[in-house]
């Protein structure tokens, strides 16, 4: 029974991270109508850009998240306006094949800044751990998903009480009628991948404590997305949030009760199965 | 866009095409006659494998409209099946290739039947976590693929037809023919499936499916037909290249990378066109081989644009040849971005141009 615990607290944990990628992929797909297939690679440059403020500055990875969330915004903005907007009306697969490509250069380019070395951000609470009625409790991923989940509770209030956020949801819900009352849908699809953008990055900065950091750290933090997103329902943000620690705790459990190797080909089984019997996902309205 | 039927005028010619890939098959195989410098020889194994593997994506993806980002599957159990036989029960590959192929059909037609009935975004999710699944268990089913260490090729055997050993698979030239034998097998089907029923059936599926359906067009059968051919050749390009290295592993065999490859190849080149998959596999062949060799290095240093011994050129010399992947992924944004029917595409327009200012001037063409 502890082992169940344990693995279900830390599965939850984990999710944490998962939906906060998650959402940043569903925001920019509600909006744009566009899967991002290089955003586990922002997860990558939110994790380099927390591991050189501290070990240059000194500043914590929980802190650097003020100065991650800005810079990767407007990363995730620029990006937007530079070479997305370009393709909104290609076609699905043309856009999927400019995101791969715009995934290989930050991974690559990456590569060639700071070799593919792994590299580990050792805080002094990096291997400590907590005792939580008899489960003892990672230090770092606690701390992370604490942070995740305020994070989290911010953007809810965001997306549902301010008047830009009310303007997301709208151009999310339907482009054309969002333009007609008058809201400037081209800005929000910036403003929507710059907050994907930001939102990927802070889930790096905040894993950085707990994982390696190298170049190709992105991918599989991309289709993790991917399964929590289609999980949820594309474009569903509470679906994202619920499919991340369904993910995570998914992933914890298979470690344990299958085999550690094959936790991954759980999650994916899983993902093919929600693809063919329910591709809407368990929030979202039927678009398949 | 493309015409969805057959011209008023019969039909695409097929003459033309056909002398064109014969004659360049021809030339192409009395080419180890004059050339015998190994690392020649190896870009164009390695041109063909890319060749093979990007028409063989183009018969779905291209022709059929459905990116595939995941035909390393395809790829990885040819190569998997094949070094699995020779190494554990000394079957000859020549016999291996075809278990393999039979399997890889076979799991393609599953594959099919599941997730055809996605359509865009998903069908293309789809498709990747269908490669991941078959990567996974290849990497933890270690009894049988030898789990991360991969499958090392120790002991190939000799070709011998009728007591006459043909090939010791000793040098690059077996391969160099196999693969150019495969490439000009798979060029000259695509130039027959774009001609044929099929070939139609695809492009009505690929430019509206619900249209192709109310036409009386089954969608899942020919798409499940197209992507069995595709998983047959690209099995078979797996199988070689596996054979050809001496060694597979996961990350090699079915990793993301290689099923981006093999769109990029064809994307780049231009999607359902018979020349685009070659002219792809030829531009990223060279560009990726010429960074791997530091040929672009040198180029600036030559050209006095970065010093030798500069912090620049060293830290080129040193990084550049591991970030060929940097390459694929300016290349596809750039296509893209600005040619998205591919560098074919954009010869073919560049020529429509210039014979209608050519007619337009009164000298008809």
């Amino acid at each position: 029974m502890t082992l169940f615990l344990q693995a279900l607290l830390s599965g939850v944990l984990i999710g944490g991270a998962y939906a906060l990628i998650g959402i940043g992929l569903t925001i920019v797909f509600g909006v744009m109508r566009i899967i991002n297939f290089a955003h586990g690679d922002l997860v990558m440059m939110g994790m380099y850009l927390a591991y050189f403020l501290f070990t240059i500055f000194g500043i914590d990875p929980y802190l650097s998240i003020f100065v991650v969330y800005p810079a990767m915004w407007c990363f995730g903005a620029l990006l937007q306006k530079l070479v997305v907007n370009r393709v909104l009306d290609a076609l699905p697969q043309n856009q999927i094949l400019l995101t791969i490509g715009i995934g290989l250069i930050l991974s690559n380019t990456a590569m060639l800044l700071f070799t593919s070395d792994y590299r580990i951000l050792s805080t002094p609470y990096s291997s400590s751990s907590i005792a939580l009625g008899g489960v003892s409790v990672s230090a770092p991923l606690l701390g992370s998903f604490l942070i995740t989940s305020a994070v989290t509770a911010v953007l809810y209030w965001f997306l549902m009480r301010t008047d830009m956020g009310q303007a997301i949801r709208a151009t999310a819900q339907d482009r054309e009628a969002a333009q007609l009352m008058g809201i400037n849908v081209r800005w929000m699809s910036v403003v929507a991948t710059g907050i994907g953008a930001g939102l990927a990055a802070v889930a790096g900065a905040l894993l950085a404590p707990t994982y390696y950091v190298f170049p190709q750290v992105g991918q599989p933090f991309t289709l993790k997305a991917f399964v929590v997103v289609v999980l949820g329902g594309m474009g569903s943000v509470l679906g994202a949030t619920v499919g991340g620690i369904l993910i995570g705790v998914t992933e914890s459990l298979g470690a344990i009760y299958v085999s550690s190797g094959l936790k991954d080909l759980v999650v994916y089984l899983l993902f093919l199965a929600i693809l063919v019997f329910r591709p809407s996902g368990l929030f979202g309205r039927s678009r398949a | 866009m493309q015409s969805l039927g057959p011209k008023a005028d019969g039909g695409r010619p097929l003459f033309l095409p056909l002398s064109v890939v014969l004659l360049a098959g021809a030339s192409l195989a009395i080419l180890p006659r004059f050339v015998s410098n190994p690392y020649a020889l190896h870009l164009m194994v390695l041109f063909f494998l890319s060749v093979i593997t990007g028409s063989a994506w183009n018969l779905i993806g291209g022709y059929g409209g459905q990116y595939s980002v995941g035909h390393a599957a395809y790829f990885g159990i040819g190569a998997y099946t094949v070094l699995v036989l020779l190494q554990s029960h000394q079957v000859a590959p020549w016999w291996g290739i075809l278990p393999a192929l039979a399997l890889a059909v076979a799991v393609a037609l599953v594959v099919g039947g599941i997730t055809f009935r996605l359509r865009g975004p998903y069908f293309v999710l789809a498709s990747i976590a269908v490669a991941e699944i078959i990567r996974l268990t290849a990497l933890n089913w270690k009894d049988l693929t030898n789990g991360a260490e991969g499958i090392l090729v120790t002991d190939m055997p000799s070709l011998v037809i009728g007591g006459a050993v043909i090939t010791r698979f000793l040098s690059k030239v077996p391969f160099y023919y196999s693969g150019l034998a495969l490439a000009l097998a798979v060029v000259l089907v695509s130039l027959f499936v774009e001609r044929s029923k099929l070939g139609y059936y695809l492009q009505a599926i690929r430019e509206d499916q619900d249209a192709a359906s109310s036409l009386g067009i089954p969608l899942t059968r020919y798409k499940n037909i197209a992507l069995a051919l595709s998983a047959f050749f690209t099995a078979w390009a797996g199988a070689l290249y596996a054979l050809y290295v001496g060694f597979i592993d996961p990350p090699s065999g079915i990793g993301l990378d290689i099923s981006v490859q093999i769109v990029l190849t064809a994307i780049i080149g231009g999607i359902g066109t018979v020349l685009g998959p070659p002219v792809g596999a030829l531009v990223l062949v060279a560009l990726s081989e010429s960074l791997r060799s530091n040929l672009i290095t040198d180029l600036l240093v030559k050209s006095g644009l970065v010093a030798e011994s500069s912090k620049t050129g060293v830290f080129l010399r040193e990084n550049l040849a591991h970030a060929h992947m940097l390459i694929y992924g300016l290349l596809v944004a750039l296509v893209i971005l600005f040619m998205p029917e591919g560098v074919v595409g954009a010869l073919r327009a560049a020529a429509r141009r210039v014979r209608r200012r050519a007619s337009a001037r009164g000298e008809a063409p």
